[in-house]
C-alpha cells in the first residue's frame, strides 16, 4: 500500500514537473519566422497599427531612433542606442484608457457622454484627503502640486486641431519629462506612448457613442501580420489552433489588442493569457512571444 | 461540616473584600487614565460586539501576522502605544497611522490616528512623494528623499489577522523610510477594543 502510494506520488511530481517546465515545447520557430517575414508585409495591411516593424537589427535601431527623439540625451547630444531590456518607460497610473477617452469626448461636447471619475482622479482625491489628515495631526501645511493630466493635454491638442504627428510629439515630450502618467496599455515596447492607439480609440469610442457599431474583429493571418504564427495543437479529442504574436518594436498592448480584436478592450484577455511573461501591461518588450487567445463565440 | 462552614466564611470574606476595594477599570494598576483623553470602558459587563467579535476571517486574505514583521521595526502592545501617543505624538515627532480603508476608518479609530490607506504609499503611486514629504521627508537635489527629520510612525490595522499595516510598513521601507522610525501595533483595532480602550469618532475629511 505504501509502495503504491509512493509510486503515485512520484508520478504526480513528474507530471507536475512536466507541466511547469515543458521540456518539449520548443520555440525555435519564431526566430525563423521573424527573420523571413518581409518588412513590407506589415505596411500594407489594414489592421497594422504599429509604427515601424522591421526584422533587420540595424534598421530597427535606426527606426527606433527616428521614431524616438526622446532617446537623445539633451545635455550631451549623444544618441542613446535603444536597448531591448529596461528601456525608460513613461510613468503610468491605473486609469483606464476607456475612462480617459470618455472624459475627453465628454469635454469636447459629445452628446450622451458624462464624465466619469478616472482612477487617477480618485487617487488624487484620496491623496489630498490623506494630506489633509496628516496636516490636521501635525499642523504642517502640505500642498498637493497641480499636475498635468494626459486627458487635459489631449483635449487641448484636439481643440487646437493639432495633427496626429504633433499630438504624438506633445504627448511623448510630456511623458518623457515625467510630468504626466499614461494608461499602462499605451506604453510601447520601446518605452514611448502609443498615440496611435490613443487617437484610434477616441475615434472608435466616438463612433460607438454616436450609435455606430463596434469595430469588427479583423481577419488576422500570419500572411498579413508580421510576427504572428499559428500552431495546431493536438488534444485528446480535438485539435485547437493556437495563435502567437511576437512583440515588434513600437507595439503596445493596446495596439496588439486592436490588431487582433479590433478594440482596446481585449487587452485584458491578452494580459491574462500571458501573465507569466508580462508582470504588468506596460512591461512589454520586443521579442516577447505572446499567446493570443481566440474569443469565445 | 466544619470544612464547609470554613469555606463559606472564606467566600463571604472574599466577596466583602472585593466589594470594599473600589471597583475600577484602570489602564494599569497605577494609571487610571491617560493624559490624552483616553481611558477604558468602565462597564465591567461590556463585551466585544459585531465586527470585533468575529474570530474566523477568511485566510488567505486575512491571515495571522507574525510578531516581528521586519528587521528593526519594533512591535508595540497597548501600553507601548500609549507611551508613543503620550510622548511622540503629543510632542509632535510621531504619528499614529491607521492603514485601513477610509470606510472602516470612518467607523471609529484610535485617538489621533491618521488614515493612510495601505494602497497609498506604494511604488506605483505618483503621489507617494507628496505623502512622504508630508511625513517629514525632505527632497534632495538628486531627487531622493532625506528621512533624517521624518516622523516616527506607528502603524496599525484591523487586528492581528490584518496584513494592511505590515504591507504599509513594507511599502514605506521600500520607499526608504528608516526601520527604526517605524513601529507596528499588531493588535490593531480589535485588540484595542478588546480591552475597552476608547474608540474615537474618526475625523474623516473625505
Amino acid at each position: 500500500m505504501i509502495r503504491a502510494t509512493l509510486a503515485l506520488f512520484a508520478f504526480a511530481v513528474v507530471i507536475c514537473g512536466l507541466i511547469i517546465f515543458r521540456p518539449f515545447a520548443g520555440n525555435d520557430q519564431i526566430t525563423q519566422d521573424r527573420l523571413d517575414t518581409p518588412f513590407e508585409d506589415s505596411a500594407d495591411t489594414a489592421v497594422e497599427v504599429t509604427r515601424s516593424a522591421t526584422p533587420d537589427i540595424s534598421a530597427l535601431a535606426q527606426a527606433a531612433v527616428a521614431a524616438a527623439p526622446l532617446t537623445v540625451d539633451l545635455g550631451t547630444g549623444i544618441v542613446q542606442a535603444p536597448r531591448r531590456v529596461d528601456v525608460a518607460r513613461p510613468s503610468t497610473d491605473d486609469t483606464r484608457l476607456s475612462d480617459m477617452t470618455n472624459n475627453v469626448l465628454a469635454e469636447l461636447g459629445f452628446a450622451g457622454l458624462e464624465p466619469v471619475t478616472t482612477n487617477s482622479q480618485a487617487q488624487r482625491q484620496s491623496t489630498s484627503d490623506i494630506l489633509a489628515g496628516i496636516e490636521a495631526a501635525t499642523g504642517q501645511r502640505s500642498i498637493l502640486d497641480e499636475r498635468e493630466t494626459l486627458e487635459a493635454i489631449v483635449i487641448t491638442a484636439l481643440r487646437a486641431g493639432e495633427s496626429d504627428e504633433s499630438i504624438d510629439l506633445i504627448v511623448n515630450t510630456a511623458a518623457a519629462s515625467g510630468d504626466v502618467a499614461v494608461p499602462e496599455i499605451l506604453v510601447t515596447s520601446d518605452g514611448r506612448v502609443d498615440t496611435f492607439v490613443l487617437l484610434n480609440n477616441i475615434v472608435t469610442q466616438a463612433r460607438i457613442a454616436a450609435g455606430g457599431a463596434a469595430p469588427a474583429i479583423p481577419d488576422v493571418t500570419p500572411d498579413n501580420t508580421a510576427g504572428m504564427e499559428v500552431r495546431i495543437i493536438q488534444r485528446a479529442t480535438d485539435e485547437i489552433e493556437a495563435r502567437f504574436y511576437t512583440v515588434q518594436s513600437g507595439d503596445s498592448l493596446g495596439a496588439i489588442s486592436i490588431k487582433f480584436y479590433g478594440v482596446i478592450g481585449q487587452y485584458e484577455t491578452i494580459f491574462e493569457a500571458n501573465k507569466g511573461l508580462l508582470s504588468s501591461p506596460d512591461r512589454i518588450r520586443v521579442g516577447q512571444r505572446l499567446v493570443i487567445p481566440q474569443l469565445d463565440a | 461540616m466544619k470544612t464547609i462552614a470554613c469555606l463559606a466564611i472564606f467566600a463571604c470574606a472574599l466577596t466583602v473584600g472585593g466589594a470594599a476595594q473600589a471597583q475600577d477599570v484602570r489602564i494599569t494598576t497605577f494609571k487610571r487614565e491617560s493624559v490624552i483623553p483616553l481611558t477604558r470602558n468602565k462597564n465591567m459587563n461590556a463585551t466585544l460586539q459585531r465586527e470585533f467579535a468575529r474570530t474566523s476571517r477568511a485566510c488567505p486574505l486575512d491571515c495571522i501576522q507574525p510578531m516581528r514583521i521586519a528587521d528593526g521595526v519594533l512591535t508595540l502592545g497597548e501600553l507601548e502605544l500609549l507611551d508613543f501617543l503620550e510622548d511622540r505624538v503629543t510632542g509632535g515627532t510621531g504619528l499614529l497611522i491607521d492603514t485601513r480603508v477610509p470606510a472602516e476608518f470612518a467607523t471609529g479609530s484610535i485617538l489621533s490616528g491618521v488614515n493612510v490607506p495601505v494602497a497609498m504609499p506604494n511604488f506605483e503611486n505618483r503621489f507617494r512623494g507628496d505623502i512622504l514629504r508630508a511625513l517629514g521627508a525632505v527632497a534632495q537635489v538628486d531627487g531622493s528623499l532625506d528621512f533624517t527629520n521624518a516622523m516616527a510612525l506607528t502603524l496599525y490595522s484591523g487586528g492581528v489577522w490584518s496584513n494592511d499595516a505590515p504591507n504599509a510598513i513594507g511599502h514605506l521601507m521600500a520607499a526608504g523610510y528608516p526601520a527604526n522610525k517605524l513601529f507596528y501595533y499588531r493588535g490593531g483595532m480589535q485588540a484595542w477594543a478588546h480591552v475597552g480602550l476608547t474608540i474615537h469618532q474618526s475625523q474623516n475629511l473625505g
